[in-house]
């Protein structure tokens, strides 16, 4: 069917208020925070632009990213949900590092699965692995510099091993939530879309 | 679950609607001015300019009737964090021309100038959060998005995707009440099930594990919910944002005039206190962020 919209079809417009709309529900109910110990929590709000980029491409990823820093930006001021939030009123803490999360999933996914092809295995699993570990991960580390860059710059002897053991002991757990919640929601999404479209008696 | 009620926690910022002249004015307005006082709140450091913005957003939320205890009390949450900042600043961090040395040990350097600049990184965070909330009290989800498409409008005639942007928005907000619907659903349902979704102590693979029953349900839904939608849009021919007519139109008046020309004049005086240095003789400034 033609995309009456031209360049941008209905279909990425809808994707990408949809996460939005999941990454923004997510924060502001504080279902996007699984609690660990002592006030520390991993965060999947990331899962919703990392879905959107690898669904319908990086800039979907990015218009969701956008969204998602903004509306963390007004949550900080508004209903911080952490002693650490109200920070995330400044853009370069909120809404830059999250532009990124969107395209470097996008990358990593698309990459793998050329890289997949050519080695012949079905890479669809790994990609979206490695999406979901590289979009969740970019968050981390860029949210994590960009406080360290210009919240910690005087204590320059212990900002940045400080940093990277939270990027490690945070940072990880959260990327491999967000690799298994991504590999679960497309590919359940996917085998629906092959069902429905697809008759039994194509190959996968 | 500790609260299944999630329709009440999905709104964004709280809108008092007072139906004061600041919520009158035109939405694209209210953007214009939260924006500007945001960027230049970022770019200045003087405390000075700092203090006046205080003064001037008291003085609009006034004007807007809304109760200062209710809009001050948003501040309480972000006391932590401007305590733990100052204290780092103060403890560790040093002016070169900050004045008398009154304590140096170990790591730690405290001179005089760092309280002022503590006090000014701390007038300037509670300066954001006021001006962001005193938007979101305003400004309701609906005038956000108007305001959004008539702001990025002029853009659009350059290529920029303007309305497809503010569709984006359109559709996320719209879609927030459905997903809290949704989402309390879906609890319920898995509770009744025998899901588990407490609070008892258990490791962080379970606990993640244990929010997948919600979670993936609830993208699943979203996107069946989407091909629904494109269909919609398609089978109504949708064609995009050119020559588009909105059924509510918010019209400009004198009012978002006297707004914009009192937020110009405002900012003016702050960027003017910085840059000009008006108040450096005696106070410290910040640079950079």
């Amino acid at each position: 069917m033609q995309n009456a919209s031209g360049r941008f079809p209905v279909r990425k417009i809808v994707v990408a208020g949809l996460m939005s709309a999941i990454a923004i529900f997510l924060g502001a109910t504080g279902l996007g925070f699984i609690s660990w110990f002592a006030g520390v929590s991993i965060t999947i709000m990331a899962v919703p632009v990392i879905i959107g980029a690898v669904m319908e491409g990086p800039v979907v990823g990015l218009v969701v990213g956008f969204l998602f820093g903004v509306f963390s930006l007004i949550q900080a001021a508004v209903a911080p949900k952490s002693p650490l939030d109200p920070l995330f009123v400044y853009p370069w803490l909120s809404i830059l590092p999250r532009l990124f999360i969107g395209p470097a999933a996008w990358i990593v996914y698309v990459s793998a699965k050329k890289l997949s092809a050519l080695i012949g295995k079905a890479g669809e699993p790994v990609a979206l692995v490695l999406a979901g570990i590289a979009g969740s991960l970019t968050n981390t580390v860029l949210v994590l510099g960009m406080l360290g860059v210009f919240y910690l710059g005087y204590l320059d002897w212990l900002t940045w091993p400080w940093i990277g053991s939270i990027v490690v002991a945070n940072g990880l757990p959260e990327a491999g939530a967000a690799a298994v919640l991504t590999l679960a929601v497309v590919a359940a999404w996917q085998g629906i879309e092959h069902g429905r479209r697809k008759s039994r008696l194509e190959e996968e | 679950m500790r609260n299944t009620e999630f329709l009440r926690n999905v709104t964004i910022g709280q809108y008092l609607p007072t139906d004061s002249p600041v919520h009158r004015l035109h939405p694209t307005t209210k953007m214009l001015m939260g924006g500007f006082c945001v960027v230049a709140a970022i770019i200045s450091g003087s405390l000075g300019g700092f203090v006046i913005m205080v003064l001037a957003v008291t003085a609009a939320l006034r004007l807007a009737r809304i109760p200062l205890l209710y809009a001050y009390r948003g501040l309480r949450p972000a006391v932590p964090i401007i305590v733990l900042v100052a204290a780092l600043q103060i403890l560790f961090a040093s002016q070169s021309d900050g004045g008398a040395v009154l304590w140096s040990g170990w790591i730690i350097t405290i001179t005089a100038g760092d309280f002022l600049v503590a006090a000014t990184m701390a007038v300037r965070l509670v300066v954001l959060i006021l001006i962001i909330s005193f938007f979101t009290f305003c400004t309701s989800a609906k005038e956000l998005t108007h305001g959004t498409e008539q702001l990025l409008r002029p853009l659009g005639r350059i290529g920029f995707p303007a309305h497809e942007l503010a569709l984006v928005l359109t559709i996320a907000l719209r879609f927030l009440p459905l997903l809290a619907m949704e989402a309390e659903r879906l609890v319920k349902a898995q509770v009744s099930r025998g899901a588990d979704f407490g609070k008892r102590r258990m490791g962080l693979f379970k606990r993640v594990y244990r929010m997948f029953p919600l979670l993936v349900p609830l993208f699943l839904a979203s996107l069946r919910r989407g091909e629904h939608l494109v269909l919609a849009m398609e089978a109504r021919c949708y064609t995009g944002g050119k020559g588009r007519t909105r059924l509510v139109r918010f019209r400009f008046g004198p009012a978002d005039g006297a707004a914009i020309t009192a937020v110009v004049l405002l900012v003016a005086a702050v960027l003017a206190a910085h840059f000009l240095r008006l108040d450096s003789v005696f106070l410290p400034r910040l640079e950079g962020f």
